[in-house]
């Protein structure tokens, strides 16, 4: 059996938004292989970049909210992100353990 | 996503209904889809791969197609007999897990709104108050008060209904006198043992928190094995 393990995103979404901030919602959209966090896992990020809620372990958050800034600043309503496997690089984003995800980014309107 | 359907979602939330958010990837147009009405028109031609995504409480793409479809589910029913000191610890854990929680106790000084506040809590004995309660198999029990006068009540009522949960508070000392109870009602030795008594994980903690963090720590693992 599953429960809702509901995180409450959605409900933080609609207290930013009703306090006038530009919101961007992040939501897993695929996964492959072995991804830190499933189907339908989100994050909202506004403006300022601060965020709410996540799509990986704290992998790939960083590029995340800078997309949803620049989504914010070139009023865009959506865009789709893929993340793969990072390679041994320092700092690169991508997820450490070997999955990739796709992450669906788009404002509120 | 529109601002009109992020407020029509969080409302739904709020009425524990279950529905499905469905989206477009191609142009970020969403819907709100309930199983008992109509589906948007942009969205009808996916109508049997979205309700199969309902039945099987799964989110995700439609194969070959930009539609998102994310399912959400009615919490489950957690029951608490016993307005105690570890009522109050589950009660927090409940919040963040999304159990839907109801407290029964009878003892009006135990059961008040200040000691749980937004918790819906029936001052009466375990008999009268499942008449009040939509219960199925899909519902837990947690008896707490370890007064048998309080807890049987609630435990037979539990077996009776198939709960997939039903634990009990108290030594095993406690729990083998309640056991013993149980028999003499005529409840047979698989219903006895089906009663997690006594309740809980093995931490190793005795306070009140520690309590109902291996209390709660039982109820997920269980939740997952149904």
């Amino acid at each position: 059996m599953r429960n809702s393990f509901d995180e409450k995103i959605l409900d933080e979404a609609n207290d930013w938004i009703n306090a006038n901030q530009k919101v961007v919602l992040a939501t897993v959209i695929q996964t492959w292989g072995s991804s830190p966090r499933p189907t339908g896992s989100r994050m909202i990020i506004n403006e300022k970049g601060d965020f709410s809620g996540s799509v990986s372990g704290g992998c790939v958050e960083s590029a995340v909210v800078r997309e949803a800034q620049e989504l914010i600043n070139d009023n865009k309503p959506f865009k789709k992100l893929e993340f793969k496997v990072s390679n041994e690089s320092a700092w690169e984003i991508g997820l450490a353990c070997g999955g990739e995800i796709a992450v669906y980014l788009e404002q509120f309107n | 996503m529109k601002h009109s359907i992020l407020k029509k979602i969080v409302d739904l939330k709020k009425q524990k209904k279950e529905f499905a958010i469905v989206t477009d990837l191609k142009n970020s147009n969403s819907t709100v889809y309930k199983l008992d009405e109509d589906l948007d028109e942009d969205f009808i031609q996916y109508k049997d791969q979205i309700d199969s995504f309902f039945k099987s409480k799964n989110n995700g793409v439609i194969d070959g197609t930009d539609i998102f479809v994310e399912t959400y589910i009615r919490p489950i029913k957690v029951v608490i007999v016993g307005a105690v000191h570890i009522a109050q610890y589950l009660v927090d854990f409940a919040k963040s897990l999304n159990f839907e929680i109801t407290i029964i106790d009878p003892r009006g000084y135990f059961a008040s709104e200040k000691r749980f506040p937004g918790i819906n809590i029936l001052n009466k004995w375990p008999d009268e108050a499942f008449n009040e309660i939509e219960t199925n198999s899909n519902t837990a029990l947690i008896a707490l008060t370890h007064d048998p006068k309080i807890d049987d009540p609630a435990l037979k009522y539990a077996i009776d209904k198939n709960f997939y949960y039903i634990g009990a508070l108290g030594s095993k000392k406690t729990h083998a006198n309640r056991c013993e109870r149980l028999k003499e009602a005529g409840y047979s030795e698989n219903q006895i043992n089906s009663i997690f008594g006594p309740i809980g994980i093995k931490l190793g903690g005795k306070s009140a928190p520690e309590i109902a963090l291996s209390i709660i720590a039982q109820l997920v693992s269980e939740t997952y094995k149904k």
